[in-house]
């Protein structure tokens, strides 16, 4: 089955990333209908129905977590878009944003309609700088043709759109630590409950949502919630886009329905692997996610079916290790990361995170023991689901799965290290 | 009022109260480091996770609150297993520098790890090497090696003090707690963060190297520097036989009173008692009197100023002794003073020196710089400052209670009006502000070395009893009087049944009801 595109279908002929390119592909008639026609409470149930599931991680229904939201409160409502993408191997945000802003700034609209929001930010990650000027262009833009701002559409609803950059850390795209960034804090994660949907930024209801949710939004007004199923999954609705990184012939973000074969992705639609390379291992979901054998790749991508492979859908961002490349090369990269960008707050992750990476470090510098997976193992088990927030668990998982999976081969490079540092 | 089961227990929960409070209701501890009552769940230490019936993960017991039927394990074989590794991941970036460390014999990661780590010493790494003597306040060092990273420190002044000296800065396994550039704690409540300070992370240089807490002694008292009258743990030391100064005071720290000063004192309190109750000389009875030389006793002491004040009384009668009295005297002794020379002998010319007073802060110190003018009140005392040209005119024997006149007047004033007064008898902690002018000097205790009871600015009587022994010849107030009082009537009987406060409080009360109503 070949699916509809839901989010890139304009670009492929219109390249141009302005309103009138937007207007002609029938941009912000989702929109129209939704303030004209549709009830805030419909807006949320046709959601709910299309099973979108958010595309930044963990894979909550969004129409739920809007439905979580008070309807009546005397505290204002925040919308905060989730544009960090800091998860390595995830750029499809990026692509979503660069090529087509006023999708996200559509959905965006729509959501704050079904929720009762007259305020949103979009949290950008700081290094995405000509993509937040490109945003702010397009709110620009959006202001002017009256769908932000006062009285959208002359409909009566207030909504308006910032954008702010992040400065750097990967914390602050989990989400109650990007409402800290917001605040002006340091960005580290909020112990929940309360959850952001009852107390968020600046302590009042708030939806955060990522920016690939937000896009789908338009395209289930539009054409429906039953037509949107048909393009995923019955509990994972739509498409997704993957970012396809690492040994494939073509690296890229791809649109194809959720459920579609792993393998299907990397020897059809990414053409491959290089050649000469053989695959060893995959990354489904962003470096978060548990690898994948060459032998477990025939999975659907959606986020039952990887969940039940032991592993996670995350990002969709699909990483390709080919056989050439060492897993402790890896493993190091996997322990490298999570030390640096751990925010320090919590002892498991602050420590563990820290001590993995030097024992790592040492193995690489052909200084490792015998000893030193089981005690990668121990001090990973030590931080898995023992952390305030899911960053112990998303460094955790994959180191995990990298020694078990790998164990033969990571023995092999100990030894071999040991020799030649004998040698030396 | 929830019932959940607790290791088995069953527990009537408060409704609102999280596992840890039910846990510690039912007795059973639960260790962490950074929560504390005072502040809402922070959740980073990890070290309180237990396990709930029906959640898939370990939950936090300080921030989960409890559910009717819930039933939690906090000794099961997942929790230790997950307290022994925040425990190890603790230990792993710790200095181990215990032998020198102050917080040792009273610091949480000692105990908890000897009670839940002990685990095999496999750290093989170089640990992070942090700064070990920042000065973060006037009296405040900090090392980061020691720190665990509670933010305890960073959260009182946050929401207590709201002066938000202290924050987190860097991240991951370089996050530290740091001021501003170049800033300093600087609020009047800095000293809390030693007592907050789950390890050796923040000592006080008053307190630093000079005595190993497990030598000290922890009493209550009552703070008396101000008219809160905050709850206070006086720490001593018995002393050393053969090492001279061994026994002495060496900290205070605050007491928990939800109705007065919470968990904290300010840093008034917490160094100026301290030094009072550190006095330079032993105390000494002194009499300037004919025999000089001679050794004194309080026998002796006693029958020459009763002698002396007879003669007084009956040769040119009442109007001619005058009381100088401060509002640093308890209840007891008010009372006391009050049946002697008001109501026995007819003393009339009652004043009062008293600390002048200072500028209240809105938390808690007071600006009433004594703390029992409530009470002196209820006793029917009009605390009407001292005027000393009141004195000269016609006093025979001036009977003075505390030093303030030296803080109202200075040395010259006082020493003239004092030459018109025959006997003047100084009863006083430290008296070298007025000895050289008085001809007895009676050596009191401070309030940490007597019992008694205050009333506090809010009216709420505190009872406290001695936290630390006299020194030198130095006695109560209460005893002074008492010894007084039967010398000078023996025959009167109203002074012969009191064996001590509590016999003088039920008395005073029978008589004054107010105090018996007293919250």
């Amino acid at each position: 089955m070949m699916a509809d595109l839901i989010l890139t279908r304009g670009l492929k002929s219109e390249p141009s990333v302005r309103l009138s390119a937007y207007l002609e592909r029938g941009g912000y008639q989702a929109l129209r209908t939704a303030l004209t026609q549709w009830t805030p409470e419909k807006v949320i149930d046709e959601v709910k129905t299309a099973s979108l599931r958010g595309r930044g991680g963990a894979g909550f229904p969004a129409g739920l977590k809007w439905s979580f939201v008070p309807r009546t409160t005397d505290k204002p409502k925040y919308l905060c878009v989730n544009a960090d993408e800091g998860e390595p191997g995830t750029f499809k945000d990026r692509f979503l944003m660069t090529h087509d802003p006023h999708l996200l700034i559509e959905g965006a609209v729509i959501a704050a309609y079904a929720v009762g929001i007259h305020a949103g930010y979009i949290y950008i990650r700081g290094e995405y700088e000509a993509v937040a000027r490109r945003l702010d262009e397009a709110i620009a833009e959006a202001y002017a043709h009256g769908v932000l701002g006062k009285n959208i559409l002359g409909r009566g609803f207030d909504f308006d759109l910032w954008v702010h950059r992040g400065a750097g850390a990967y914390i602050c795209g989990e989400e109650t630590a990007m409402l800290e960034s917001l605040e002006g804090k340091r960005g580290v994660p909020r112990l929940k409950p309360p959850f952001p949907a009852s107390v968020g930024l600046f302590g009042c209801p708030t939806v955060i949502n990522n920016v690939e949710t937000l896009a789908c939004v338009p395209m289930i007004i539009r054409k429906g919630a039953a037509w949107f199923l048909e393009n995923g999954r019955p509990k994972d609705g739509g498409t997704r886009l993957f970012s396809l990184s690492g040994a494939v012939q073509k690296p890229g973000v791809y649109e194809l329905p959720a459920g579609t074969k792993l393998r299907e992705i990397i020897f059809v639609h990414a053409g491959g692997l290089k050649p000469g390379a053989a695959l060893k291992a995959v990354i489904p979901g962003g470096l978060s996610a548990p690898v994948l054998r060459a032998d477990e790749i025939d999975v659907p991508m959606d986020v039952d079916a990887l969940a039940a492979a032991g592993s996670m859908l995350g990002s969709s961002a699909v990483i390709v290790i080919d056989a050439a490349t060492p897993m402790l090369s890896v493993l190091e990269k996997v322990a490298k990361f999570y030390e640096h960008e751990s925010c320090g707050q919590c002892t498991p992750c602050r420590i563990g995170t820290s001590w993995i990476r030097r024992v790592v470090k040492r193995m690489i510098e052909h200084r490792g023991k015998a000893a030193d997976l089981d005690l990668v193992l121990r001090l990973a088990t030590n931080i898995k689901g023992r952390t305030l927030c899911p960053f112990g668990d998303a460094a955790a998982l994959p180191i995990l799965s990298i020694v078990r999976k790998f164990r033969t081969e990571l023995e092999a490079s100990l030894h071999s290290a040991g020799e030649k540092s004998f040698d030396a | 009022m929830p019932k959940v089961a607790i290791d088995g227990l069953c527990v009537d929960a408060a409704a609102g109260s999280t596992i840890l409070n039910a846990a510690e209701q039912a007795g059973i501890s639960i260790p962490h480091f950074c929560f504390h009552p005072a502040f809402s769940p922070e959740g980073s230490c990890r070290l309180c996770l237990v396990e709930v019936e029906g959640s898939p993960k370990l939950e936090l017991a300080c921030a989960t609150v409890v559910r009717e039927g819930m039933k939690v394990v906090t000794a099961s074989a997942q929790v230790r297993e997950a307290r022994r590794g925040v425990l190890e991941f603790l230990l792993a970036e710790h200095p181990l520098d215990c032998p020198i460390c102050d917080k040792a014999g009273e610091c949480r990661l000692q105990d908890y790890y000897h009670a839940y780590g002990l685990t095999e010493g496999v750290f093989d790494e170089t640990k992070e090497r942090r700064e070990k003597k920042v000065r973060i306040g006037e009296k405040l060092l900090l090392d980061r090696e020691r720190c665990v990273l509670c933010t305890r420190c960073v959260r009182f002044l946050t929401d207590v003090t709201k002066t938000g000296e202290l924050a987190v800065v860097q991240r991951g396994v370089r996050s530290e707690v740091a001021t501003y550039d170049g800033e300093r704690v600087r609020t009047p409540y800095a000293g809390n963060l030693v007592d907050l300070c789950p390890t050796g992370a923040i000592t006080d240089t008053e307190f630093r190297f000079k005595t190993r807490p497990w030598f000290l002694e922890r009493r209550e008292s009552v703070c008396p520097l101000c008219g809160r009258g905050c709850n206070i743990f006086v720490d001593s030391h018995p002393g050393v036989p053969r090492v001279p100064g061994s026994a002495n005071v060496y900290r205070i720290r605050p007491r928990f009173n939800a109705d007065v000063n919470g968990h904290w004192i300010c840093d008034y309190g917490r160094y100026e008692y301290l030094r009072a109750l550190r006095p330079a000389t032993r105390s000494r009875l002194m009499w300037r009197g004919e025999s000089h030389g001679v050794e004194m006793s309080w026998d002796k002491a006693t029958a020459l100023v009763t002698a002396k004040l007879r003669a007084v009384l009956e040769t040119k009668g009442p109007e001619r002794v005058a009381v100088v009295l401060t509002s640093f005297l308890t209840n007891e002794e008010f009372y006391l003073i009050r049946r002697i020379f008001e109501i026995s002998q007819g003393v009339r010319r009652v004043f009062f020196a008293d600390p002048q007073p200072g500028t209240a802060d809105a938390f808690l110190l007071t600006a009433e710089r004594a703390p029992n003018r409530k009470g002196a009140e209820l006793l029917g005392f009009e605390p009407r400052p001292v005027v000393l040209g009141k004195l000269e005119e016609s006093t025979d024997f001036i009977f003075i209670f505390g030093t303030f006149l030296a803080d109202l007047y200075s040395s010259q004033e006082v020493s003239r009006i004092f030459d018109k007064v025959q006997t003047k008898v100084l009863v006083a902690t430290n008296p070298e502000a007025l000895a050289f002018r008085a001809d007895f000097v009676l050596p009191a205790v401070p309030t940490a070395g007597k019992d008694g009871s205050f009333v506090n600015a809010d009216g709420r009587i505190q009872k406290f009893s001695a936290a630390v022994r006299p020194s030198g010849d130095a006695r109560p107030e209460w005893a002074i009087l008492l010894d007084l009082a039967r010398a000078l009537r023996p025959d009167e009987e109203f002074f012969g049944g009191f064996r001590g406060v509590p016999d003088i409080f039920e008395r005073m009360t029978a008589e004054y009801p107010v105090f018996g109503a007293l919250r």
